[in-house]
């Protein structure tokens, strides 16, 4: 397809402090309508991490824990799985099938500048299939 | 589907060519206020004009073939309706090329990044557009360049909603400057929901041939 990430990259992102709670998450996922939040370093020598909706479904309201209660930092995926703005499609998609995963983060230097989702991706290949003479 | 009711006639081999000239004209309205945008270069925008007023001429020249002839009598009113519907999409880009001269510079920066990606799927609608209407009168599969277009719609949907979020935290002092943001932002996300109509009604034509 030679269709870049970047080309199909939602530069919408929104973060989140280790420390916040679980329930200070939901109200940015709702206001924001988003489905992940990038979990920003405690420190020089931490890594950037990644909540979504699914960790909070199942990490915490299907174990009736309090929201209010539970760190960001216990629930988040670290460190977050992310990709060169450069890199093309067809390996997005396989690292989304390695890892299993909806949602890639993309990289410029050390900077997370977007996210594709599985979504992202389907409209990306009907588009360029459409082009196709 | 069709070339079935082309049947070799002159009339409408013209039509389709210069329905193919008017679509072409839209792609290079469509760029040429990309540039604009993305340069911020508002002089630029009178290209969208010119190009505008080309295609005028063009849409009357396919109207007037039409009714020279061209075409089995029914199917003309809905060549005529979708040669409209791209008509109204000049006319909407024209506005939006108007009001981009009188936005204020440092209202369009909070929103620059999103009006330029409204634009560009402006640009790739329209040239999906073409393509779709060359599937249309050729064996192409219009119903994916349709779904295509309706994903891209979407897209511009969602960008307007985040457009609409900035704006809200903006303190506008000025009457002017409001109505001015506001009608710029509605004609440029516009667009795209006519390109959508159009292409819409290329499918229903389909449609209704078969």
């Amino acid at each position: 397809m030679n269709t870049k990430v970047k080309e199909i990259m939602n530069t919408k992102l929104e973060t989140i402090q280790p420390d916040a709670t679980v329930y200070d998450a939901i109200e940015k996922l709702v206001d924001r309508r988003m489905r992940s939040l990038i979990v920003l370093p405690k420190d020089d020598n931490d890594v950037y991490g990644v909540i979504t909706v699914r960790d909070i479904v199942f990490k915490v309201i299907s174990k009736n824990l309090d929201p209010h209660k539970i760190k960001i930092e216990e629930i988040a995926s670290k460190p977050v799985i992310s990709i060169d703005k450069e890199t093309e499609i067809e390996h997005l998609i396989k690292l989304m099938e390695k890892f299993n995963i909806a949602r890639v983060f993309v990289h410029e230097g050390k900077q997370i500048v977007g996210v594709v989702s599985l979504f992202d991706v389907l409209s990306a290949t009907l588009i360029a299939r459409a082009r196709r003479d | 589907m069709f070339e079935k009711l082309l049947s070799g006639g002159k009339l409408e081999k013209k039509v389709i060519e210069s329905i193919k000239t008017h679509l072409k004209i839209l792609c290079s309205a469509t760029e040429c206020f990309e540039n604009s945008i993305i340069t911020e270069q508002k002089e630029g925008t009178f290209c969208v004009s010119d190009l505008e007023r080309e295609a005028d001429s063009v849409r009357r020249e396919i109207i007037t073939t039409i009714h020279q002839g061209a075409f089995l009598p029914f199917i003309r009113p809905n060549i005529c309706k979708f040669i409209e519907i791209v008509d109204e999409a000049f006319d909407i880009l024209e506005d939006a090329a108007f009001e981009f001269r009188y936005v204020k510079d440092e209202i369009y920066k909070i929103i620059k990044n999103e009006c330029i990606r409204v634009s560009k799927i402006n640009s790739e609608m329209c040239k999906l557009l073409s393509i779709a209407f060359d599937a249309f009168i050729g064996k192409g599969d219009l119903k994916e360049k349709s779904l295509a277009i309706r994903i891209y719609e979407k897209q511009v949907d969602d960008l307007k909603f985040d457009i609409s979020e900035k704006l809200r935290t903006v303190e506008i002092k000025d009457f002017w400057d409001g109505k001015t943001i506001n009608d710029f932002v509605g004609y440029l996300t516009k667009i795209s929901d006519l390109i959508e109509d159009a292409s819409d009604y290329l499918y229903i034509i389909e449609l209704s041939l078969r």
